[in-house]
């Protein structure tokens, strides 16, 4: 099934304004309806918790209420009613998207994928023994740079019963595990995309079910830090990072948000066909992370006298 | 002048104990007219680049923990600088995965480390009404 990957997330929340200036100061842009778009048109939907339009929540809570995929075409969508109607409720909406719960009590929707086609360049690096990638004269480092959100990377849950959630990915929608983390989840791409991950899971106990994080890929390393740092500066509590992943080789920076859960920038992840062997290993500090920074204010060494005392 | 109630949270100190100690083991944090009523305020008196603490108003109670999850030990807990408190401020939350907290005694009170508490710091208020933390509890093992 030719499914592409999360084309909007949408939550219902309790303080609205908060989380609308939390995806403005992210980096989203604000098209109306409660949506926040990245460049692509890949989007988080915000709206109040009570919202008629909304489906329920979850019985933890969590704020996420919908994931919503974006498809290639309707011969995919007919497929995915043709598969999920075989055993639950598959509803079409006026806009022809359709809603069915997966097997765990996730709220998915799956339309045809608004996602634009985007011609930006990648971050460019210069090194020995490789053809330079910027031209001379091109100064990379721009302070003033305001880097955005490029496309809606992939969401996790935290799930009571991991093995059936992957059953249910992999066996009715098609998705491949990537790499599995033993004692968490396996790392799920659809099969629209050649992307490491646009789903993780993460076994935990049925209370707290609901949506870990989501993130949006930027357009490098250098990006991710500018934009986290943009982040830090305008108030927001980092979490974890940055840093570079293993699994999927993306780099991360995490920050705490109002949507009851953690919220990522990430970029550079590897990309992956049918040809891969997925790996294996036990989740840990060495396992998760090449190397982990934390931010610090800013701060610079020099020569000369010491610099005079405030 | 500093009223009666702030006792709760320390006692009103002598002149000797500011001067000795305050100066030694402590780290003036703001003076308690910045922190208002139902409010937070977080801390890095360490530059760690981070908020290591934060102090919590409600009416009479002043406390002050580390910024640091028992769910996780090593999280930061607030969404935004000072954002500490769910949004009735009636409790305090971590924004990382929900717990919620009584805000008087630190224990968790739902989500997923019910029953465990916040590590509370040691707070003197001075005779002109400045906020000290006592610094070596805000070593350890999760410092972040």
């Amino acid at each position: 099934m030719n499914i592409i990957g999360p084309d909007a997330l949408v939550f219902g929340v309790e303080n609205v304004k908060d989380c609308e200036q939390y995806l403005i100061d992210y980096g989203l842009d604000s098209v109306g309806d409660g949506r926040f778009e990245a460049l692509d048109g890949t989007s988080i939907v915000v709206l109040p918790k009570d919202d008629a339009s909304l489906p329920p929540a979850l019985p933890t809570g969590n704020m996420l209420r919908k994931t919503i995929y974006g498809v290639a075409d309707q011969n995919t969508l007919d497929a995915i009613a043709g598969e999920l109607g075989t055993d639950r409720e598959v509803k079409v909406l006026d806009d022809g998207s359709l809603v069915a719960n997966d097997d765990l009590g996730f709220t998915l929707g799956f339309q045809i994928t608004v996602r634009k086609a985007i011609d930006l360049p990648a971050e460019t690096v210069n090194a020995p023994g490789a053809a330079p990638q910027r031209p001379v004269n091109v100064a990379a480092a721009d302070p003033d740079a305001a880097p955005k959100p490029r496309s809606l990377s992939h969401v996790v849950y935290f799930v009571p019963d991991v093995a059936k959630g992957e059953a249910f990915y992999t066996q009715r929608l098609g998705f491949r595990c990537t790499d599995r983390f033993t004692n968490a989840g396996p790392f799920l791409r659809p099969a629209g995309t050649q992307d490491h991950h646009t789903l993780f899971m993460i076994q935990t106990p049925p209370f707290l079910q609901g949506c870990e994080h989501f993130t949006f890929h930027m357009g490098g390393p250098s990006e991710v830090m500018q934009a986290g740092t943009r982040f830090v500066e305008k108030g927001y509590e980092s979490f974890w990072g940055p840093g570079r992943h293993i699994f999927g080789s993306n780099w991360f920076w995490y920050f705490n948000s109002p949507f009851g859960c953690h919220v990522e920038y990430d970029a550079d992840m590897d990309i992956h066909d049918d040809e891969w062997t997925a790996r294996e290993a036990l989740s840990s500090e060495d396992t998760s992370q090449i190397f982990l920074f934390q931010h610090r204010d800013k701060w610079f060494p020099s020569g000369g006298p010491p610099p005079a005392k405030e | 002048m500093v009223p009666q109630w702030w006792s709760t949270t320390g006692e009103r100190i002598t002149k000797q104990f500011n001067v000795i100690v305050l100066t030694n083991s402590f780290k003036k944090l703001c003076h308690i007219d910045d922190l208002k009523d139902g409010t937070a305020l977080g801390f890095d008196p360490l530059a760690k680049g981070q908020d290591t603490l934060f102090v919590v108003r409600q009416g009479p109670v002043l406390r002050s923990y580390k910024n640091d999850c028992p769910h996780w030990p090593g999280s930061p807990m607030a969404w935004r600088k000072n954002a500490y408190l769910t949004s009735d401020g009636a409790h305090i939350a971590c924004h990382g995965h929900g717990a919620r907290f009584d805000i008087e005694s630190g224990l968790c009170i739902s989500g997923p480390c019910d029953g465990q508490s916040l590590q509370s710091l040691e707070l003197k208020v001075d005779e002109s009404g400045y906020l000290y933390v006592r610094l070596e509890h805000l070593s350890g093992k999760t410092d972040i």
